[in-house]
């Protein structure tokens, strides 16, 4: 279950966040969101092999803390999506096809003519969008 | 059978499938609306120098676009960190994308380590253009050096990049050459990748 996905801008800042659980968790995730900031910035500035992953976008597990899992993923232009899910046992492939959804929902959103980028993104098609990827995330992969 | 072999016949024209579409916008729209993007900024405008920003600067934001949409369309995983892969990203997907093929040359510069040229025989944006006497050398490929200038910069490599007629012996219209000048930051750190 997903419960909070982000996108940040390359300058660190917040251009998109939603959490998809009762609000009381909001704060907790926000925090845990600009803490995996952190690892992000720790595994593209300091490479663990020196060419191959260099240029990989989908970045992988972050770090897992007690009950939830982060994932991150880096697109060209730097800005970043964070995803925050509660399954214990979901697979590389699922998270990796859902990164590739939300980054199309994304460039759509930044094509937006009337979109300023740096911005945060205030599109509703694109909160329906987003909305629409997670309810269907889950541990269905077509065959 | 009968019905076998033959293309089925839709009865009601909303029974067609929808097809994705040609890529394509056609040339003339194109033209006129560019044209009419000049006149505008000329109207408001009241030298030379300021209506090549204004063109860059729109160009700019189609730069930032491009890059979102090619990297998410064709790149698949990858993204670009070396100068000559962005380099020659803008100068074939790019190109080919935006005006149908590939750009006519990529030069690195001779005089200094910083400026790399793309020349094109005739850019796709002046080829109904003609730049009256008194408007000296300016040049409408300031929107093109605006769109190459939003993809650099959206993929990290700042620069500054200026549209240029260089006449050639031999044939009638000039080239048009898109020179672009890295900044500082960008040769350091191509420097420390090696």
């Amino acid at each position: 279950m997903i419960v909070c996905v982000a996108v940040v801008g390359h300058q660190n800042n917040p251009l998109y966040l939603q959490s998809f659980t009762g609000s009381d968790d909001a704060l907790k995730l926000h925090h845990i969101v600009h803490c995996s900031l952190d690892v992000i910035d720790e595994r593209v500035n300091n490479p663990k092999r020196s060419a191959s992953t260099l240029n990989e976008t989908f970045l992988g597990l972050l770090y897992p803390t007690e009950n939830y899992k982060v994932y991150g993923y880096l697109t060209n232009t730097k800005v970043k999506f964070i995803m925050v899910t509660t399954d214990l046992d979901v697979k590389d492939a699922d998270v990796r096809s859902f990164f590739r959804k939300f980054h199309a929902a994304y460039v759509d959103a930044v094509c937006n003519p009337f979109h300023v980028p740096g911005k945060k993104i205030t599109s509703n098609s694109f909160s329906e969008r987003v909305g629409t990827i997670v309810r269907s995330f889950g541990p269905s992969m077509t065959l | 059978m009968i019905g076998v072999g033959k293309p089925k016949q839709y009865g009601n024209v909303l029974d067609k499938p929808l097809s994705r579409g040609r890529q394509e916008v056609s040339l003339s729209a194109f033209a006129f609306l560019f044209s009419e993007l000049v006149q505008y900024n000329q109207t408001q405008v009241d030298n030379i120098a300021e209506l090549e920003r204004r063109l860059e600067d729109a160009g700019y934001a189609v730069g930032a676009r491009v890059l979102e949409l090619l990297c998410h369309r064709d790149k698949g995983n990858r993204r670009e960190t070396r100068l000559l892969g962005i380099l020659s990203f803008i100068h074939s997907t790019v190109w080919k994308v935006l005006f149908g093929k590939v750009a006519d040359s990529l030069e690195k510069g001779t005089e200094h380590e910083d400026e790399y040229m793309i020349s094109e025989k005739e850019l796709l944006v002046n080829r109904f253009i003609s730049v009256p006497k008194d408007m000296g050398a300016f040049n409408c490929g300031a929107f093109v050096a605006g769109i190459v200038r939003g993809v650099l910069d959206g993929a990290g490599f700042p620069a500054v990049v200026t549209a240029h007629f260089v006449p050639i012996e031999g044939q009638q219209r000039p080239r048009t050459t898109i020179l672009i000048k890295f900044a500082e930051e960008v040769l350091r750190r191509e420097a420390r990748l090696g």
